[in-house]
């Protein structure tokens, strides 16, 4: 069976400082893989790779077996124009820290946009599965309403359905409750292990533990570019074997 | 001492006694500037009603009117064009934006309205043909080309283009890099991001100086009498030259340029709400 991620290497630099330093790390279809470490430690920069967002200066990286961001030719690899590599995000969905949801569209405007725009999805068929998107993560009375009358768990809830209604087989999570009020994140968790629950592909950085423990197959631990360790939650986290994981752990918990 | 047990306090707003002095030093100004006008022997209010509709008045109107409209326009469609190149990864197009902003900029409006005017100076003819085949395809003398009328809306254009790529510009930066990347991170092309997901939030922020621009070429419009003639401060220099009446008449192109405002800023506050919608200040929902 083909990896839904296969990251084999990867190296990524801003200028002279080299922040991803070979990162390995495989996500099976229908795995749950989440991404800890200190800040700087790269998680970002990684998932960001993933869809592309930021290029790669060494390694291998492809998604469901697709080369990201180049197309293989015999033995060369061409890269993508920009318009190739939409194609390709439009499997992928990414949900981001600060929302980042479309400020001038209603949260059902927001859900509708990429379809009916990327898809060509006809506008009706598109509202139905947005209002069915949106009564699953909770919002089907906000549908009207737009992100500046929304809480921030609300707008994150819309976010993850706006992602959703692109039919991905890949979604990427970037610290998706850390700029939330604490009685907040449990809605947006609980979105999450419902999509988790359906088999849905998920990447997720983040510094809730106790989501990690419950739904994740394997944690990454990511240090200063490099993934030190990775395995089932109740080892990495229960029993990590290196000392960074530990110093680490004990800070968090 | 706790607020609980206090009985029925009663909520005073903030007095606001600085109000009513200002509104009442301003109507006793108002009130003395009235008073001098009206009494002026040169303002002649039956000489301005008399002119305010006379035909050649109101086709001047007219004639500011739509010359400011094609030329905001043109200069819109252009000033999009110009910011996106000036943003763009290619640097040759970059330059051609940047060089066609700094000349267009640089050199005096007027200036630009008699080069156009005198194109046919210049360049007595204007052909277009195939190359290397002779054929012809299009071949007049300039003048006929471009008559005053075309060589006014060329100038002012051209002119608007530049300032606008600016202001459109600056609002395009506004916008948060995140609404990109979310856009990208849906499959949209960078072509899509920009009309569907930028430009919609950048018009917030490009609406007011563009009301602006729009009213400064209103006026800007009364410097084409060189070479193409009758928008309105025309018409009424030419009737003030031979019955010498300068400020009734002046007070005439005053209360037309003052409406043509008017109606422009009434259009700024529609568009204004329309693209204000989902943020939270000044905009309907
Ligand atoms: N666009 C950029 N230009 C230069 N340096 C960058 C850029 N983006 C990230 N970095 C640097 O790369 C390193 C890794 O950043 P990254 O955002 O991936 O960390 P992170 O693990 O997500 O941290 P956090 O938990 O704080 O989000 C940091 O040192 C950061 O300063
Ligand atoms: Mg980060």
């Amino acid at each position: 069976m083909t990896a839904m991620v296969r990251a084999e290497g990867v190296t990524k630099r801003f200028g002279p400082v080299e922040v991803l330093k070979g990162i390995d790390l495989t996500v099976a279809p229908g795995e749950v893989a989440c991404l800890l470490g200190p800040s700087g430690s790269g998680k970002s920069t990684f998932l960001r790779c993933v869809n592309h967002l930021e290029r790669i200066d060494g390694g291998q990286l492809s998604v469901d077996g697709e080369l990201v961001g180049y197309r293989r030719q015999g033995d060369r690899l061409y890269e993508l124009k920009a318009r190739e590599v939409a194609v390709r995000r439009r499997d992928i969905g990414m949900v981001f820290q600060r929302f980042n949801l479309f400020p001038h569209l209603t949260a059902l405007g927001n859900v509708t946009e990429a379809p009916v725009r990327v898809l060509r999805t006809p506008r009706a068929q598109a509202r139905e599965e947005a209002l069915r998107l949106l009564d699953r993560v909770g919002l089907a009375d906000r549908a009207h309403h737009y992100p500046s009358q929304l809480s921030g768990g609300q707008q994150q809830r819309v976010a993850i359905a706006r992602a959703m209604a692109m039919r991905p087989k890949l979604m990427l999570f970037d610290e998706p409750t850390s700029a939330l009020d604490p009685e907040l994140v449990g809605e947006v968790l609980d979105v999450m292990k419902g999509l988790a629950a359906d088999g849905m592909t998920m990447v997720v950085v983040t510094h809730e533990m106790g989501f990690a423990r419950e739904v994740a197959d394997q944690v990454a631990f990511l240090d200063d570019g490099v993934v030190v360790e990775v395995g089932p939650p109740d080892e990495v986290l229960g029993r990590p074997r290196h000392e960074r994981t530990r110093a680490f752990l004990d800070k968090v918990l | 001492m706790t607020t609980t047990d206090t009985p029925a306090v009663r909520v005073v707003p903030v007095r606001h006694y600085g109000r009513w002095l200002t509104a009442l030093v301003v109507a006793g100004l108002a009130a003395l500037f009235l008073r001098a006008l009206l009494t002026s022997p040169n303002l002649e209010p039956g000489t301005v009603a008399h002119y305010l509709f006379q035909d050649y008045v109101l086709d001047g109107v007219l004639t500011t009117l739509w010359l400011t409209l094609l030329a905001m326009v043109l200069g819109t469609a252009g000033g999009i064009l110009l910011a996106v190149l000036r943003l763009s990864d290619n640097p040759v197009l970059r330059g051609v934006s940047w060089t066609f902003i700094w000349v267009f900029r640089g050199t005096p409006l007027l200036v630009q309205i008699i080069f156009f005017g005198f194109l046919g100076a210049l360049f007595p003819r204007i052909t277009l043909s195939v190359p290397f085949t002779g054929t012809v395809l299009f071949d007049r003398p300039t003048s006929v080309v471009v008559t005053g009328t075309v060589a006014a809306v060329l100038a002012l254009s051209l002119n608007e283009m530049a300032y606008a790529a600016e202001v459109i510009r600056g609002g395009i930066l506004a916008v948060d890099g995140g609404q990109t990347e979310a856009a990208a991170a849906l499959g949209m092309s960078p072509t899509l991001t920009l009309r569907r997901v930028v430009l919609p939030q950048a018009m917030r922020v490009i609406i007011p100086p563009m009301g602006n621009e729009t009213i400064t070429m209103l006026k800007s419009t009364a410097l084409v009498s060189i070479i193409a003639g009758r928008d309105l401060m025309t018409a009424v220099q030419s009737v003030y030259q031979n019955n010498y009446k300068v400020i009734p008449l002046l007070v005439v192109a005053a209360i037309w340029y003052l409406a043509l405002v008017s109606l422009l800023s009434a259009g700024q506050w529609l568009v204004e709400r329309r693209f204000g919608r989902g943020f939270a200040r000044g905009g309907v929902r």
